[in-house]
């Protein structure tokens, strides 16, 4: 088995080149004369850049790309079957199963972890697990939770799905795309190894002087979640090219698929806000070191991390659920049988968003002694942003209305985002206002907004996303009698946990807690059982995904009778995605409009046989 | 051809909104123990009576069209007539929630605002007037409170913040090591405790309340610190100026 030597020999190269790091840091100390060469951070440090580099080259980057700068030969090998997922394979297709199946998993183990919350929650005072126990469990299921909402869709639907819709052979800089996925096991490894340091003690947000003081958990978290912000920035840089130069001919940008527009607008806002969570880190790393950034002891500023921390990570928030709003609106197109409602509005409020979205990162510290004065520009450009939302809205209603309603899982899913949003959405302008924002800010009121924004709006758009091309992706169908089950049991179990979730915070329970006022048992004990409702729905979604994907009925190549280019080829498609490439004539959404294409395959006339597929002539 | 549809549409969201408004008189507060508090809930109030149609208006929207409109075969027959809606719908959407954006902006958000940061409540920043003004000093994982006086309230002395009713009281708050945040649910009034720095927050009590009474009543750390972040809180008292002043006098006599 090839595959299973490669990964093998890339762990153990890794694990090599982190113990070399450690030596050569240790070495290093040991020559200057500290006094404990093997006790630093700054090891540990110096074991993750050589792990990480060594690990990267021996899971094909040295074999694909490395020997190239030598001036040697470069070698792909071609697998067949499964074995394809486990190599340095640069088909935008594998990377996006990839990426898809490794996030999942995530998503369980999180989930668990978030069981496991609800279970110490369940009754006030610790039963199940000590202060250290929850706040570790709590951190781990907050950073690995916004990983998944940061890269699932994204990676996994982005990846396979944009190339497709835009008639393109595969991404613009395919070895960069296999690159940004292999970056991302190491830092799962990373995350998951942080409880045997102690545990991550700063919840996902790692405020400092906090952060500093903390247990090295710390340094695992900081330069996994510093190597997880190159992947963000490279996949968006991939992403930008791609769509800027590959779409076939004719395929104007009025005539772009949404969900590639909300990926436009997206990969905008990781490139360009990205740097600010690894340089928050970054930081918080050095300040371990002894450097005082941060550290008020030596002069630094804790305030100053809130900053720059939040000026990523509210645009972070609008990277997780913009391609959740496309996903919703393009199912939600196909599957009304109607154009798209409003399309220029639904683009304008993508790219208004992107625009807005870097003006906004205060609000998360409206209670944080800023100056005064701050609190009104945030507040205005805060509640801005519901006018662009509001737009999104607009097309998504106006294009159910009078539709053909085509109830399969995809479309449940993508109605259930707008549902679940219009109530994170309401909750948002609460929490946007400063006055209310002060008593509601770090309670279980922003839990459930942010769980109803961020799984409400994302998580429901992932699921209708994999219902949606489980078929394209597999070649087969899955059980749509379980699909169904598993839409109203998470649906239902979804809404009672977080709409729930609101009455303690305004009660007066703060998050991040192991143990709150025992008045607050009734409504916390009905979370937790509503909660591990909404838990046991992912069983039903697993069986059905692992039983289909090995002995689901073999899919149609386009059993949705969509008109969008990926429908257009087979299922799953072949290596270069179109048999022939396909030329644009239409919008793709023009459903009713008598005699409208989208796209056409033209033979090749005789003469062009022998060009190079796809006529890229270099 | 919209008529009929609209007129449903209408009467649903009414029906859901008048029974959403409910909401508005549930009991969702803690008790109301001062000015801010009283503030607090009148504005949530409004936000949430102008919310719930809002919300309502998607979820009738939404019922209503996959009831009415939804394919009831294997497959769907026809496709949807090409509305694209380019003409006046998306103006006149784009007019009311950019109006009903801008109205919330003003009203309850920079008046609250302005009532909040006014003289009297100085909130966050620049220190104001007050009757009492209490030191308070954060760390891991307790809470100091000096009086004016000199008395100091913390987990080895007294276990319970006493202050009177009916005056401007004044928390400068400060941390020693990692940030906290000053809250006490009764009163809905928040601020960090940042070292290196002081922040302010007044808040005017203006009912009698204990702990006991309502948990509702205790100073809070709302800023994940660390270890024992979830057990760090007191309990807190509000009392009548005379009472206050002969708790004040009780705790000199014991030697602080």
């Amino acid at each position: 088995m090839y595959a299973v030597k490669s990964v093998f020999g890339a762990l153990g190269l890794g694990l090599i080149g982190f113990y070399l790091g450690l030596g050569i840091v240790a070495f290093l100390r040991w020559l200057f004369g500290y006094s404990d060469p093997w006790g630093g951070e700054i090891n540990i440090i110096g074991g993750w850049v050589l792990g990480l580099f060594m690990w990267l080259m021996g899971i094909g980057m040295w074999g694909q790309w490395g020997r190239e700068w030598f001036g040697l030969k470069t070698y792909t090998r071609q697998l067949p079957g499964w074995q394809r997922y486990f190599t340095f394979n640069t088909d935008h297709k594998v990377i996006g199963i990839q990426y898809l199946v490794t996030f999942m998993v995530v998503f369980f183990l999180a989930g668990a972890l978030a069981m496991l919350m609800r279970l110490e929650l369940a009754q006030s005072g610790n039963q199940f697990l000590s202060n250290a126990q929850y706040n570790g469990t709590m951190g781990l299921h907050g950073i690995l939770m916004v990983a998944v909402a940061v890269a699932a869709v994204i990676g996994g639907i982005g990846n396979y799905a944009v190339p497709l819709m835009i008639g393109a052979q595969d991404m613009a800089f395919p070895r960069l795309n296999a690159l940004t996925f292999w970056l991302v096991p190491p830092v799962a490894v990373g995350l998951l190894a942080t409880p045997f340091l102690g545990g991550i003690e700063h919840g996902w947000t790692a405020y400092p002087p906090l952060a500093i003081y903390t247990n090295s958990a710390q340094v695992l978290f900081s330069l996994s979640i510093i190597t997880f912000g190159l992947t963000s920035i490279l996949g968006a840089l991939n992403f930008i090219v791609t769509i800027i130069y590959m779409r076939a001919p004719g395929l104007t940008w009025g005539r772009l698929p949404i969900f590639v527009w909300s990926m436009f607008a997206t990969s905008w806002i990781a490139l360009l806000y990205t740097q600010g969570f690894a340089a928050a880190l970054f930081l918080v790393l050095l300040d371990r070191l002894g450097f005082s950034f941060f550290n008020t002891a030596g002069g630094g500023d804790p305030l100053l991390y809130q900053h720059v921390f939040w000026f990523y990570s509210h645009p972070a928030v609008y990277i997780m659920v913009l391609p959740g709003f496309g996903l919703a609106l393009e199912l939600i197109a196909h599957f009304s049988r109607k154009p798209l409602f409003a399309y220029r509005y639904a683009v304008a409020a993508f790219l208004g968003i992107l625009g807005l979205s870097g003006v906004v990162w205060a609000h998360h510290m409206f209670t944080s002694g800023m100056p005064n004065y701050l609190h009104g520009p945030f507040l205005v450009a805060t509640e801005l942003i519901s006018i662009p939302t509001g737009l999104i809205f607009l097309s998504a209603l106006g294009t159910i209305w009078l539709g053909r309603l085509w109830l399969k899982p995809p479309m449940l899913f993508a109605l259930a985002v707008i549902f679940n949003f219009a109530c994170g959405g309401v909750t948002g302008i609460f929490l946007a206002d400063v006055p209310t924002d002060i008593h509601l800010q770090d309670t279980y009121f922003v839990v459930a907004h942010f769980h109803y924004t961020i799984v409400g709006g994302e998580i429901f758009a992932l699921f209708a996303a994999i219902y949606y091309y489980f078929p394209k992706m597999t070649g087969r169908m899955y059980s749509e009698r379980l699909a169904k089950l598993h839409f109203w049991w998470m649906f239902i179990g979804f809404n009672a946990t977080f709409f729930l979730m609101h009455l303690p915070g305004i009660k007066g329970m703060n998050r991040r807690i192991a143990d709150f006022p025992s008045e607050l048992d009734p409504v916390n004990l009905a979370i937790s059982l509503a909660g591990f409702f909404l838990g046991a729905s992912f069983l039903v979604f697993i069986w059905n995904m692992v039983y289909s994907w090995v002995r689901g009925p073999v899919a149609e190549a386009n059993p949705w009778q969509a008109r969008t280019l990926e429908w257009q080829t087979s299922s799953p498609p072949p290596h270069e995605n179109f048999p022939v490439p396909p030329v644009v004539s239409g919008g793709p959404y023009d459903y009713g409009v008598p005699g409208s294409k989208h796209a056409t395959f033209p033979v090749p006339s005789a003469g062009f046989a022998g060009a190079p597929a796809g006529g890229g002539g270099q | 051809m919209h008529g009929k549809h609209l007129i449903s549409v209408a009467l649903l969201w009414a029906g859901l909104t008048a029974i959403g408004e409910l909401l508005v008189f549930a009991d969702l507060f803690p008790p109301v123990g001062s000015h801010e508090a009283e503030d607090f809930d009148s504005i949530f109030r409004f936000l949430l009576i102008l919310g719930i149609p809002v919300f309502t208006f998607v979820i009738a929207v939404v019922t209503y069209a996959a009831l009415t409109w939804r394919v009831r075969g294997d497959q769907p027959d026809e496709d949807g007539p090409p509305i694209r809606g380019r003409g006046w719908v998306p103006r006149i959407w784009l007019a009311i929630t950019g109006a009903l954006a801008v109205f919330v902006m003003i009203h309850p958000g920079l008046t609250g605002l302005a009532k909040l940061q006014s003289s009297y409540t100085a909130y966050g920043w620049g220190p104001e007037e007050a009757d009492l003004e209490i030191d308070v000093t954060a760390f891991m994982w307790q809470w100091t409170f000096t009086y004016p006086d000199g008395t100091e309230i913390s987990v080895t002395k007294g276990k319970e913040v006493v202050i009177p009713v009916n005056k401007h009281v004044r928390f400068n708050v400060n941390s020693v090591d990692v940030v906290h945040s000053l809250w006490i649910p009764a009163f809905r009034m928040k601020i960090d405790a940042i070292p290196g720095r002081t922040t302010y927050m007044t808040v005017y009590p203006t009912e009698l309340g204990a702990y006991n009474d309502d948990q509702a009543y205790r100073v809070q750390c709302a800023e994940l610190c660390g270890l024992d972040h979830s057990k760090m809180w007191l309990p807190v008292r509000v009392v009548t100026e005379s009472e206050f002043e002969a708790w004040l006098a009780s705790l000199k006599s014991e030697g602080k």
